[in-house]
Formats: C-alpha cells, structure tokens, sequence
C-alpha cells in the first residue's frame, strides 16, 4: 500500500508542476468531437430520430446520451492504458526500469498507484465531456448509486488487467506508439463504445468477449442507458476475464522483464 | 529540374528508411484507417433509415477517410520533420545548398506517396465492389487525384515550413488531428456542420478536396458542375504554398540572427 500510495504521489506531483495541456486537450477533443458528431448526426441524418433497430439493439432510444456514455467510457478506458500501461516502458526509456527491477517494490501496488492516480485524473475530463453533453441536452439517469459505483468499478478492473498484459507486450516489443494506438481503434470497434456490439458481425462479436472492457461496457450500458441495472451475468464476465488478465499479466510479467533487460544490455 | 529530382529522391529515400524499418507500419497504413472507418460506419448507421442507405454511407466515409488518410499522413511527416530540428540535422539541412522550398514539398510528397498507397488501393477495391462508383467520364480519375494530391502537398509543405518557428510543435498536430476531420466535413456534409465550424473548415484544403471527391467519384458530376471548387481548391493550394516561401524566408532570416535552429 505504501508503493501504491508513493505513486499515486508521485504522478500527481509530476502532473501539477508540468501539466501536459496538449494530452487533455487530445484526449478530451475526440471525446468532444464524438459528441459533436452524434449531435449534428442525430439532426441532420435522423431527423432528430433513431431508428427501431437501435431500439432494439441497445435497449434505449436515447442515441445521444447512449454516445455520452461510450466516449466517456473510452476516455476513461485509453487514460488508464496510457499511464498503467506504459508505466514500465517508460521506466526503460528513462532507463531506470534495472533500478526499479531491483528496488523491494512490488509490481501491484506500483501498478495499482498508475491506476489510482488515472482514475483521479481523469475525472477532470469526464465532468467536461459530461458538461457539453449537457449542454447538447444529454440527461444521465443511472438505475441507482451503488449500481453506477459497481459499472464503473468493473471497467477499471477490466482496464487494468488489460494495461497489465500490454505492459508486458511494450517492453518486449520495446515499443508502445503501434501497440497503443492498435488496442484503441480495435477496442472502439470491438466492444460497444459508440454503437451497440449487435450491429457487427457476429465473429467480430465473439472476438470482443476476448476483451475484458466489453463485458464490462455491458454492465455500464444496463446502469447507465437501458435502465435493466447490473446485470449480474456480464458482471460475473467481468470479474472473471478481469481477474485472469491481471493474474496472466502478473505471472508473465518476470519473463518479460528478464527480455527487456536482456535485450538492453 | 534536375536540383529538385535529386532533392525529392534523396528526401523520399529518407523517409523510406524511417518509416519502413518495421513491418509494424503497415498497421498505420491499412489497419487503422480501416478500423477508424468501420467505427464511424457503424456509429452513424442507426441515425439513417433501413439498410438500402448502407452501401451510400459506406461510400461516403470511405472518401472521407481516403481524403483524410491523405492530409493527415502529412502532419504525421512534418511531425518526423520537426524531430530534424530535434535532433540538430535541421540546421545541416538549411546549411546544405538543397532549396528550402524544395526540401519541404519533397518531404511531404515522399512521405505521402510512400504511406497512402495501401489504403488507396484497398479504397479502389472497395467502391467497385460497393458498386458506388459514377463518374461522369473516365478523365474525372485523374481529376480526383489531383484534386487529392496537389494541395495535400502544399499542405505539407506550408506545415513543414512553420517549424522553423517553434521548437514545440506538439499542440498544432493536436489540433490537426480530431478537429480536422470534425470541420472538413469526413464523417458528415459539410451542410451539416453549423456556419461558424462550416467557416472554419473552408481554409484546410481536405475540406475543398473531399467535396471534388465525393462530387466526382459519388455524383457523376463533371468539370464544369466543379469549376468553383476546383478554382478555389487550385488557389488554397498555391496560397499554402506561397505561404511556405514566406514562412522559410522569414523563419531563416530569424534564425540566422538568434542562432535558434541550434538551440533546441
């Protein structure tokens, strides 16, 4: 707790003297424009209205605030793999990952404290998104506190499982840009950030569940836009892909650091 | 004539030899245009009515991210341009007796030609096999190509000139980046966008450049229904351009009295 803590710190420490304005603006940008496309979309395309199969797939009629959701979701989603995620690369650009290796830390509260200090962080850019989507006439009614607490959880559990695998992938390949970039435009794809997963084919359906944050994202859908709740099934989904990214990531984490280093020397 | 060749070889040699090194390029090459469209296809399909609008709408994102892939490749590749400033050869380069005008648009155009081939030739594949395709004659081709390529081109060259004035680039390409494809109108008409973005749109080439696109592969439309826009598309261009003259004229003169292209 104490090196998740020192972390959490240290991030933020770093983050209020050099607050790096170009990626919030980055970041909140396409969460925004996304917004923004819907908006004029729904007008001009929709005339102001969705069609049935929308309906039908996602389980509200509701087309903008189901988009608020997705970009949010994203947001929050490419934050936590930008900081946990490439946490370690970054240590072996820096050339400090031998140090670290070595120090008495260990990887899960370091790990942990990326997280929590995403987390935090990028609450600031989901209170701006969620300001414009008001301003356009968005109005979020989750089923209830607990259940909005339970949704969110379950996508930072998925998210993080998901940085601690690709950690391992960007210090083996030595290389995080590819990577990175790869998981965003396939996730945006794969698990229901923008449309309801129904609309894709349905091999590209089954290729999501291989990703922890759709099951997760389901979970968010019910609380945040249909209005069921949780569903405890896909909650159940969740936890279980979640926990075995975050175990396999762990496990395997060794074995790639012994490469990157290896390879550095 | 002959200067420029070996400028614009030397410079396309260069840029193989950065963005090549690995096959993992392909993924910005193909892959992920190719999953930004289907993202966008599927995100703005429940907004029109029943499935006969599928294939139109395809078509139209496709030239939205086909225009797009262009442009933006080129502010990837001023990106890899303000690194030589980084790294110090930017000065070498201005001390070399290669034209600065030269070097800048070669640059580009190595870059592009090399990075938009694929999703070129996957896009061709696509609208045969959409079945979308009207043009008014064969000629109309050629039309889209350059209507394509030359102001993508004065476009690289006025983004690799500006570099001479900032050491931080990082925030233009930002906003090169989502913003561009929100004004230009890649994902919807331009019609759609309000005035005050509409007007912000109508200074990036894309924007002129989409609209001969779409008009000429989607609606049949010939060279005389898009004069205007090609007159004015033909102005933008040789207005960046000469904008880029400018800029690396002054941009020298500055740097030759505070010795900044040296000074990271």
């Amino acid at each position: 707790m104490v090196v998740a803590w020192a972390t959490l710190r240290r991030s933020w420490l770093v983050t209020r003297r050099a607050y790096p304005w170009t990626y919030f603006v980055g970041n909140l940008l396409l969460g925004v424009l996304t917004m923004g496309l819907a908006y004029l979309g729904l007008r001009v395309l929709g005339g102001g209205e969705v069609g049935a199969e929308f309906r039908e797939k996602s389980g509200t009629g509701d087309y903008l605030a189901y988009i608020a959701v997705g970009a949010a979701a994203l947001m929050f989603v490419k934050h936590c793999i930008l900081w946990t995620g490439k946490a370690m690369i970054q240590e072996q650009r820096e050339g400090t990952m031998g140090a670290l290796i070595v120090a008495p830390a260990r990887r899960l509260p370091y790990l942990a404290g990326f997280s929590m200090f995403s987390f935090t962080a990028v609450a600031l850019e989901v209170a701006v998104l969620f300001g414009c989507a008001t301003l356009l006439g968005v109005r979020l009614a989750p089923t209830g506190w607990g259940d909005g607490l339970l949704a969110v959880a379950g996508l930072a559990l998925a998210v993080f499982g998901m940085s601690v695998v690709l950690s391992n992938v960007m210090i083996v390949a030595g290389e995080a840009h590819i990577t990175q970039n790869s998981v965003f435009y396939a996730i945006a794809v794969l698990s229901g950030f923008t449309f309801p997963r129904p609309y894709l084919p349905e091999a590209l359906q089954w290729l999501g569940e291989v990703v922890p944050v759709t099951a997760a994202m389901d979970v968010v859908r019910g609380v945040f836009n249909a209005g069921t709740g949780v569903d405890p099934g896909r909650l159940a989904a969740t936890l279980l892909i979640g926990l075995l990214y975050t175990t396999a990531g762990f496990l395997a984490m060794p074995w790639a650091e012994r490469r990157a280093m290896e390879r550095s020397y | 004539m002959r200067h420029a060749l070996r400028v614009l070889r030397a410079e396309a040699l260069k840029q193989h030899r950065q963005i090549f090194g690995s096959k993992l390029v392909l993924f910005s090459m193909l892959v992920w245009p190719l999953l930004q469209l289907a993202e966008a296809y599927y995100m703005l399909h429940p907004l029109q009515g029943g499935d006969s609008g599928g294939p139109r709408l395809l078509a139209f994102l496709a030239t939205g991210t086909l225009g797009f892939t262009f442009f933006f490749s080129l502010v990837q590749s001023s990106w890899h341009f303000s690194m030589e400033r980084q790294s110090g050869t930017l000065e070498l380069l201005f001390l070399s007796p290669a034209n600065r005008l030269v070097v800048v648009i070669a640059n580009g155009f190595g870059a592009l030609v090399q990075n938009v081939w694929l999703f070129v030739s996957f896009s061709v594949a696509m609208f045969w096999w959409l079945g979308v395709v009207n043009v008014a004659h064969p000629g109309m081709y050629a039309v889209v190509f350059l209507a394509l390529l030359v102001p993508a081109v004065a476009w690289g060259a006025f983004l690799n000139s500006l570099l001479i004035f900032s050491r931080d680039s990082a925030f233009v390409y930002t906003l090169l980046d989502d913003p561009m494809w929100f004004v230009s109108g890649v994902r919807l008409p331009t019609s759609a966008l309000p005035e005050l973005v509409r007007a912000a749109g109508s200074v990036l080439p894309l924007t002129g450049s989409l609209a001969i696109v779409r008009g000429a592969l989607l609606d049949g439309q010939g060279v005389g229904d898009l004069a205007g826009e090609l007159v004015t598309l033909t102005g933008l261009s040789a207005t960046l351009l000469l904008a880029a003259v400018v800029a690396l004229r002054v941009g020298e003169a500055r740097a030759q009295r505070t010795g900044q292209l040296k000074l990271f």
